[in-house]
């Protein structure tokens, strides 16, 4: 056991974790924040898709231990006083989502892309977004979404 | 008359907010007081007899709270229809990934170490994997009697390892064949491919005090699951309760109950609630994937390529169970799209299920069609091809017309066979020139709307609150947006205002489930159905307080309207309260036709390919999906499906499979298991010819499974066309491309 300190969606969070316990399960089970979902649980889906410190890291390959003393952000930590974020918003109005079991992964991948490139090509939004599988869309409004929300066409 | 105000947007309002704020709970994010992991044990061999099971470390083992083997639980079957997949493997294993024993424990960790710590004691036995082999005489056998199983229909084909064997005709066969000038025939293979969700099988189960069992699943048909769960466990229906889960993806795989039999007899051992998640791993290895399928064609046509006979023979793998497909007559339905969407005098098919020592085979999205139609429209192609013909022309000539008679007997209205394959050849740019290596191909699919039963609940309070109460579990499909958009539409309100509640099996209304294209047309029908008994429960009520009869007043942009009075819902519902009126609830139901259709819809698609000579790697450049649509309820939803479908289909045409050696599935990881990702995706041209007839409300026809089924014989077929190699075995890889092109340049071809 070791005791980590982290900030989860800019809450402070101190806890005694397992050297072994994977930073998906510790936000899914020990912090109750389940929009990270477990699909392939090999780093392959992009389901469990976290920022840890901006960046996009599959919490099912990383251990809780790994994440002390960073921030972390998951889905449920989006939006903003109620409101959803411009991803968010865009993943409904322009049918990003279907089953939603890959949305949160596919949004902050998609945050991800945007906050280091806040106007990517088409071609851009495929090579970042590959590692986040989907099944029922076929991919095709979730790029429309990410267009979407990167021009500020959201919310109309 | 309606005014389409809800009818006809595209709007992704009700599953919306839950879902991409993380706060939709799907089966495997719940959690109990006291829950417990529960785990299961494997069998590693493909076929064995159990000499013994040894449990006792395993109990041993400090935080385990329970472990069931077969002794342990009653001596019955379990299935969808067929009884025949143990709880937990009794005396033999018949697959590898079969069940054997179960462990619950406080958490999942403990119970993964535990299950390791249970010793089997098996005797391998001569397995057979091949569906050709298993029915060859002195194959091994793997049911002893399973005439004997519940559900099975009788009497048993008379061969070896047989499920079923079915017969569908028309016309005489001999007769057909006579009177062709030419007969072509040939044979295809397709693997089984998994359906690819991306939550695994979960469930929860928990028995309160008083007995009452509460099941929260991954299952796409409550009530199926609680009849078959209360079968299961030889307790009443009434004493269990389903809960409605939305489900992380479905396309047919999720209408069983998977583990829940065993979770519940965990928790009943254990005393505890018990939760039981699939690893992906075990999804490939022992979900319920699509069937393997060895399809002969044989076709009789006239020299100037009218179809004069057709005869299919379908064999489909079950692997070592029957237990996962729901049909009366223990067969894949779709075998029967072997026939093809034309016009042909006679016809037989003979579809042909087959137990082998591999992984249960079960539903996925147009079960047995994609196998059927990749069959078919290659054969289509290669018959074009023999007679010198354009693959379009071929089809023309023998698109079905106004007045035809189907390849299987059925007679449907407005016909769109001819303007659906012209507008994709159309947009396809189909016989202009192309660059080197790049091919065109197309394959045309009918299918009938889905049938279903449902009844719905809609409920109106004095602060003129909607809510509609249904038992149609949320697949991601949009279902309960459409069924919102129905009300909003009847109801003359704004869509926002209608919420939707999924009811667990104690407080909604039987309903069917989602499946087979029936949502839309059975769901829709009996939510339309109550929403117009809640609209003249209203104007009844507003006619009560206009003092005039329920003929004078009307529903007009939302308010009721009598001669020189009017009231808005708001008001009428605060009238309502002072009369003691409020709540006002209705129900209504809807039973669709069974058999025949009045319709169907017919699909045809083209791919575009570049071929890699010097690889073999097949890209798709372009992709035209023509549909001939029913009005159309959500424009959002519909293309989903549409954008899904066809990707799915890319996938099972280039890269997926599942790789069984000796029984044993030897891709078990979506690292290894190719789903398409958004690098892989083509440009796409959908065309929507859009007519009237279907049976959803407001003449509303199926989609979900129109996308997906005649893709890979189209992209077969622009290979062929692109560089002249003919592959009839799925999937297309480019190693076997490349090979194809190998052998064709050795032979000097």
């Amino acid at each position: 056991m070791k005791q980590i300190e982290l900030r989860v969606n800019g809450e402070r969070v101190v806890r005694e974790v397992a050297d072994s316990r994977l930073l998906l399960d510790f936000l899914r089970n020990d912090l109750g924040l389940t929009g990270s979902k477990e699909g392939c649980s090999i780093g392959v889906c992009g389901a469990c898709t976290v920022l840890l410190d901006g960046q996009a890291i599959s919490s099912c390959l990383a251990l809780a231990v790994f994440a002390d003393k960073h921030d972390v952000t998951t889905i449920e930590g989006l939006a903003e006083d109620g409101r959803l974020h411009p991803l968010q918003q865009a993943f409904i109005d322009f049918g990003g989502f279907q089953c939603g079991i890959c949305t949160s992964g596919q949004i902050m991948s998609a945050k991800a892309l945007l906050d280091s490139n806040a106007h990517p090509s088409e071609g851009e939004i495929k090579a970042w977004m590959m590692g986040n599988l989907c099944r029922c869309t076929g991919y095709y409004k979730i790029i429309e979404s990410i267009q979407a929300a990167a021009e500020g066409r959201v919310g109309a | 008359m309606v005014t389409a105000s809800s009818v006809g947007r595209a709007v992704g309002h009700v599953e919306g907010p839950g879902k991409v704020s993380g706060r939709a709970q799907y089966t495997a994010d719940l959690t109990l007081p006291g829950i417990l992991a529960g785990k299961c044990l494997r069998s590693p061999f493909a076929h064995a007899r159990i000499r013994s099971i040894d449990t006792t470390r395993a109990r041993a083992l400090p935080g385990v709270r329970a472990v069931l083997t077969s002794v342990d639980l009653p001596d019955r079957n379990i299935g969808r229809r067929v009884l025949d997949i143990p709880m937990l493997a009794r005396d033999r294993v018949r697959f590898i990934g079969e069940k054997v024993a179960a462990v619950a424990a406080e958490s999942a960790d403990i119970a993964e170490e535990a299950i390791l710590l249970i010793d089997v004691d098996y005797e391998e036995l001569p397995a057979v994997f091949d569906a050709v082999e298993a029915m060859k005489d002195g194959a091994p056998i793997l049911h002893d009697n399973a005439a004997a199983y519940a559900g099975m229909p009788q009497p048993l084909p008379d061969f070896p390892n047989a499920v079923s064997q079915v017969f569908y005709r028309k016309g005489d066969i001999k007769t057909g064949f006579a009177e062709a000038d030419r007969i072509f025939e040939h044979t295809f293979y397709a693997p089984s491919v998994h359906q690819g969700y991306l939550e695994p099988h979960a469930c929860v189960v928990q028995i309160e005090a008083g007995g009452r069992i509460n099941a929260w699943l991954s299952n796409k048909t409550p009530f199926t699951a609680r009849a078959q769960l209360a079968a299961a466990l030889d307790v009443p229906e009434q004493r269990i309760v389903v809960h409605l889960m939305p489900l992380g993806g479905d396309f047919g795989g999720k209408g069983s109950l998977m583990d829940t039999v065993v979770c519940y007899y965990l928790a009943e051992r254990s005393g505890a609630p018990v939760k039981m998640v699939m690893t992906y791993t075990e999804e490939l290895m022992a979900g319920n994937p699509r069937h393997t399928t060895v399809v002969t064609m044989r076709t009789g046509v006239t020299n100037d390529g009218r179809m004069t006979a057709r005869q299919a023979k379908f064999i489909s793998n079950s692997g070592a169970y029957a237990a996962f497909v729901p049909s009366p007559l223990a067969t894949l339905h779709g075998a029967t799209h072997t026939a093809g969407a034309y016009r042909v005098p006679h016809v037989e098919v003979e579809a042909l299920r087959v137990y082998t020592n591999t992984v249960p085979t079960g539903h996925m999205r147009a079960p047995g069609a994609p196998q059927a139609v990749f069959a078919e429209e290659v054969h289509m192609d290669m018959v074009a091809n023999e007679l010198g013909l354009d693959p379009v022309e071929l089809r023309l000539r023998n698109s079905l017309v106004e007045g035809d008679e189907s390849s299987l007997g059925e007679h449907w209205q407005s016909i769109m066979s001819k303007e659906t394959l012209r507008a994709a050849a159309r947009d396809a740019r189909w016989g202009e020139a192309k660059p080197p290596n790049v091919g065109r191909g197309i394959a045309l699919y009918e299918r009938t709307p889905g049938t279903g039963e449902s009844t719905e609940t809609l409920t109106i309070d004095a602060d003129a609150r909607i809510t509609l109460l249904t038992a149609v579990p949320d697949t991601g499909t949009g279902s309960h947006t459409i069924l919102q958009q129905i009300v909003a539409e009847e109801l003359q309100v704004p869509i926002s205002s209608v919420a939707v509640q999924a009811g667990d099996t104690d407080i909604a209304a039987y309903d069917s489930g989602a499946g087979g294209s029936r949502v839309t047309h059975a769901a829709g029908r009996a939510t339309q159905a109550t929403a117009v008994e809640l609209r003249k429960a209203l104007i009844e009520l507003a006619a009560r307080i206009f003092g005039t009869g329920p003929e004078s007043v009307s529903l007009q942009g939302g308010r009721f309207v009598a001669a020189a009075d009017q009231l808005t819902l708001a008001e009428l519902m605060l009238r309502a309260r002072e009369l003691e009126e409020a709540p006002i609830t209705r129900q209504g139901s809807y039973v669709s036709p069974r058999g025949h259709s009045e319709v169907t819809s017919f699909a045809a698609q083209i791919a575009e390919v570049e071929v890699d000579r010097e690889t073999g790697q097949v890209t798709i450049r372009r992709v035209v999906s023509a549909h001939d649509v029913g009005r159309i309820i959500n424009p959002l939803t519909h293309q989903g499906q549409i954008e899904g479908g066809i990707v799915q289909a890319i996938g099972q045409t280039l890269t997926e499979q599942l790789i069984v050696a000796d029984g044993s599935v030897t891709n078990p990881n979506l690292g290894d298991y190719k789903l398409p990702t958004m690098a892989d995706i083509p440009a796409l041209s959908t065309l929507l010819l859009e007519t009237r007839h279907g049976p959803a409300p407001y003449e509303g026809k199926a989609i979900g499974e129109l996308s997906n089924v005649a893709l890979p014989a189209a992209i077969a077929n622009a290979v062929y066309d692109a560089v002249g190699v003919r592959l009839t075995a799925l999937p297309i890889t480019a190693e076997k491309v490349y090979m194809a092109l190998q052998a064709r340049e050795g032979t000097g071809a």
